[in-house]
């Protein structure tokens, strides 16, 4: 096993590799003197040369690409100059809050959607099916940032049973209890997509599965209907389902970018979004790479877990 | 244009499809409808209410009026939407066929690249184009388009490679024309439909993603405003003025939605495992919906009755009678074989006793099945459930398919054993053991643990054996459990069965296609074609003389007995269909002595000689007296 991690990890290189050589290509089409742009209204001379100097700005396209790689491995990403501090240390406080709420949403969707994925396969055709399934089309149809909104105006305005935004009240303690307060409703509009998503698939892989001989077999022996569909049939789904979890990890991500704007969450996200219309570029690039690299590992160990799901692959 | 039926008879993709054409209608007419210039702000009527005196919907935070913005907003989204997924597959599908045609390096290295764009969460990739280019629609729309193309690219190539090996490609290949024009004349016209299914899909992610980027102000800048930008630009004002939030918000619901509702029909409709009803879930019982009520029990010493078992498959509007009324009766500590050609019925048949028949499509329309001194047909399922393994067991064929694949052999044996008698599980595990031991597999203690996987053929089949014997039944059904074995294997297996029998005085089912194993294993045999018997009797007396055609038959394609695998496909022609049986006897097609009597009118099974019945009316002679009383039932 520990063998296979390594083996993986080191697979992970080029793909990471990847990552930033497309970061750094994109962020190579901004026209223009990339010192003037990287600092926009701090241009001034002595800001434009100093940077030229740490940056090699000045240099040809591939030994940029170099020495910005170095740097980062260096854990230099450089200087917001927006926020006047190292890209580093605010992506990394920032990262910290989105990994809160899309951690959060993340666990929540796949328990939701995993389940009631094999509640409507088991009652195909049934009420509970067909519940679920208008469930589903309603969360996959509707906008993230529209349902934030909308459960803003009704849990935290009208029922004011959560706060309205933020991560922390902006007085008292920063407890638990305060946390999980904020967290809920940005943790459940962030969730509802990709709950409809995998609630989707894990139906069709348990029809797949309960269509299965083992699964008659499991029946002829005389094992309880429920622990033919939760035991039988869901493990042998999980298989398809894992990396399913692993592809809406990106999206639940991703989708974090909205709610953390519609909830004034204090996330990575809404620190791109900032960044991007201060055209703070360094921020914007090292925000990216760090956060796709992040992701890059997150499949990793969801790849790690699927082989210790299914004894059948070779590690 | 069945295509278009199938759609039209999917009424949720019906609406969507309505709602979406109505959308389109109205985008499309906008700038000739009679609205207020959306962009002429009047800060003296700002966030008048809908329904008032500005205008159906109201207006905005800078007094605009919300209808007029709403449709214009409308449009824009929608074009931008559309201008996207075109763009995204008109580029994804240019790399994906360049991959999927040339193969070999080229595919290799852009597939690598699809797959580094791949590794973003989409919306990274989106920011850090829009940060590069600078806010506004047009680089939105760049930028989820771009976000896209791997998808695409990835799609396509698929197809492409399994289009670009077929024979027509080859053969435009040595007729000498030139790669571009194949690729233009052969392989996108395949293509396309792809193409088409894939962007229908992906558009409404489309618009909901160009809305998202405008809705964090990346997008459409003001005075312009899509979907998207209005709600971003409304958010401001969200629990003062909830309407200027709800309005565009919902219709950017209802457009996706309709879209997913199309999309969805689409699939379906294109998709043929849905129209077969292949992906419905088999219930833990087959339905039973008996039309005739029961056959009187015959009270017997048997310990299995089955008489007139009508089993059924119900396919959409097309009925296949699997199993058309079929008798059997088992005694205590009898080997029965049942044999047949595949499609004959006979696994059915076995199936049918504890309603094991998947359904849908299966449906028991008849018969009764007397085990334990009630009816088991229309039994409630924990009845059922109660004695499914504990005291009728089945063995599958192929016990890589039916054992699961995930848990260790001995999870499923411990399973099988605590699904009726709660014991500790050490205790069970110890029993396992044991079990493993009874049907001689060697150092049961370490394979215990073992996955399926990693057993071979043979030994996966005596697991199977052992998890039938774990509650010592008084029955087991056996189904084929040799078929897949090879032959030393297969002779391991039966001796094995028929030591066991002999031990614990096991009743057996025996279902097979070989002659070979009847002889080895079974007291009596009755064969079976088209879903009913034929011919039954003491297995000795029918294999040293077969009365039905049939039968005699299929033992001629029989070369030796207890050999290996065979197909009887040796009888010239095919079973006829069980959704068109013709009148009188089935196997007339195949028989070298049908007459014009063999056409017409129902064949009974009759008796021929001790134990023994036929359903032919020109049986080879019995050994014994000729029949002297006609009866239905297989005695
Ligand atoms: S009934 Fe006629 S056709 Fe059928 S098996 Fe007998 S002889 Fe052949």
């Amino acid at each position: 096993m520990a063998g296979y991690i390594f083996k993986r990890l080191v697979s992970a290189i080029p793909v990471l590799l990847g990552i930033s050589v497309i970061v750094f290509l994109i962020m190579a089409m901004i026209p223009g003197d990339p010192a003037t742009a990287i600092l926009g209204s701090y241009a001034t001379p002595e800001n434009v040369e100093k940077l030229n100097r740490d940056l090699g700005l000045d240099k040809p396209l591939v030994q940029r690409y170099f020495i910005w790689l170095g740097n980062m491995l260096q854990g230099d990403f450089g200087r917001s100059f927006s926020l006047n501090r190292p890209v580093l240390d605010e992506v990394l406080e920032r990262f910290g809050a989105t990994l809160v709420l899309a951690g959060t949403a993340f666990v929540l969707c796949s328990l939701l959607g995993v389940a009631a994925g094999v509640v409507s396969a088991a009652r195909q055709y049934g009420a509970a099916d067909k519940a679920i399934t208008f469930f589903v089309l309603l969360g996959i149809s509707i906008p993230s940032f529209f349902l934030g909104m909308m459960m803003i105006l009704i849990f935290a305005v009208k029922l004011r049973w959560f706060p309205v935004s933020g991560m922390w009240p902006i007085y008292g303690a920063r407890d638990i209890s305060a946390l999980v307060g904020h967290l809920t409703l940005p943790a459940l509009a962030l969730a509802v997509v990709a709950t409809g998503v995998i609630a989707r698939l894990s139906r069709s892989a348990m029809l797949e599965v309960l269509r299965q001989d083992f699964i008659r077999t499991a029946r002829a022996k005389g094992v309880r209907e429920r622990a033919v569909v939760w035991r039988h049939a869901l493990r042998a789904a999980m298989v398809g389902i894992i990396p399913v979890l692993g592809i809406q990890a990106g999206f639940v991500l991703s989708g974090a970018v909205y709610i953390e704007m519609v909830f004034q969450w204090p996330g990575v996200g809404r620190m791109l979004v900032d960044a991007i219309l201060k055209r703070d570029i360094l921020l914007v690039q090292g925000g990216v790479v760090f956060v796709a690299a992040c992701y890059v590992m997150f499949n990793i160990a969801v790849d790690v877990a699927q082989t210790l799901l299914d004894p059948r692959i070779k590690t | 244009m069945s295509f278009l039926r199938l759609l039209a008879r999917n009424r949720l993709a019906l609406a969507g499809l309505v709602v979406m054409a109505a959308v389109v209608v109205l985008a499309l007419i906008t700038p000739l409808l009679p609205l207020a210039d959306p962009d002429v702000t009047n800060t003296a009527d700002r966030f008048e209410r809908p329904f008032g005196a500005a205008g159906l919907l109201g207006t905005d935070h800078l007094g605009r009026d919300l209808l007029s913005r709403l449709l214009h907003g409308t449009r824009l989204s929608l074009a931008v939407g559309f201008a996207a997924a075109l763009i995204a597959a008109t580029i994804g599908a240019a790399i994906g066929i360049v991959a999927g045609y040339y193969g070999g390096r080229i595919d290799n290295v852009i597939m690598r690249g699809v797959d580094m764009l791949m590794a973003f969460p989409y919306i990274l990739l989106a920011l850090a184009i829009v940060a590069a280019l600078g806010p506004g629609l047009m680089n939105a729309l760049i930028a989820v388009a771009a976000v896209n193309i791997p998808f695409f690219a990835r799609n396509i190539r698929g197809v492409t490679v399994s289009i670009a090996n077929r024979e027509f490609v080859d053969a435009a290949r040595l007729s000498g024309m030139g790669d571009a024009r194949i690729i233009l004349t052969e392989v996108l016209p395949n293509v396309i439909p792809v193409i088409v299914i894939a962007m229908s899909t992906t558009v409404g992610w489309m618009i909901l993603e160009t809305a998202g980027l405008s809705f964090l102000g990346l997008g459409s800048q003001p005075p312009q405003a899509d979907l998207g930008s209005m709600l971003g630009e409304a958010r401001s004002a969200l629990i003062s003025n909830p309407h200027t939030s709800i309005v565009p918000g919902a219709m950017i619901l209802v457009i996706v939605m309709a879209i997913n509702l199309l999309g969805d029909g689409v699939r379906d409709a294109l998709d043929p495992r849905l129209k077969s009803g292949a992906l419905s879930r088999p219930m833990p019982t087959t339905l039973v919906r008996r039309e005739t009520p029961p056959p009187a029990p015959a009270a017997d010493d048997a310990v299995l009755e089955i008489a007139g078992l009508k089993t059924e498959f119900h396919v959409r509007d097309r009925v296949y009678r699997a199993v058309g009324g079929v008798d059997l009766s088992l005694k205590p500590g009898e080997c029965l074989g049942i044999i047949g050609e595949s499609g004959s019925g006979k696994s059915v048949t076995a199936l049918s006793v504890m309603g094991l028949v998947a359904s849908p499509p299966g449906v028991i329309t008849g018969g009764r099945v007397q085990f334990d001194g009630q009816d088991l047909i229309g039994a409630p399922y924990e009845v059922l459930r109660r004695m499914r393994g504990d005291r009728v067991a089945y063995i599958f064929q192929d016990p890589l398919s039916t054992l699961h694949p995930l848990y260790t052999v001995g999870a499923q044996l411990v399973e099988a054993v605590r699904a009726h008698h709660p014991t500790p599980r050490a205790e069970a595990r110890a029993h396992a053991i044991e079990l493993l031991r009874a049907v001689r597999i060697p150092n049961a203690e370490s394979r215990i643990d073992s996955y399926p996987h990693e057993l071979s053929g043979g030994m996966r089949q005596r697991v199977g054996i052992a998890m039938a014997l774990a509650n010592d039944p008084e029955v087991i059904i056996a189904d084929e459990p040799t078929t897949a074995l090879d032959v030393t294997v297969q002779a391991q297996i039966l001796s094995l069965l028929d030591d066991l029998r002999r031990e614990r005085g096991l009743a057996i089912v025996f279902i097979t296609h070989d002659f070979g194993v009847v002889a080895q294993l079974c007291d009596r045999v009755a064969v079976m074609y088209a879903g009913r018997i034929v011919e039954a009797g003491p297995a000795a007396a029918i294999l040293t003389a077969p009365a039905h055609p049939y039968t005699a038959r299929l033992m001629a394609c029989v070369p030796e007995l207890g050999g290996g695998r065979r197909h009887l496909a040796a009888i010239p022609g095919l079973p006829p269909a069980v959704d068109r049986l013709p009148a009188g006897c089935a196997f007339a097609e195949r028989c070298d002595k049908a007459q014009a009597a063999c056409r017409q009118g129902d064949i009974p099974l009759v008796a021929h000689g001790p134990g023994r019945s036929v359903r032919c009316i020109a049986p080879e002679p019995a050994p014994e007296p000729a029949p002297d009383t006609v009866t239905e039932a297989a005695e």
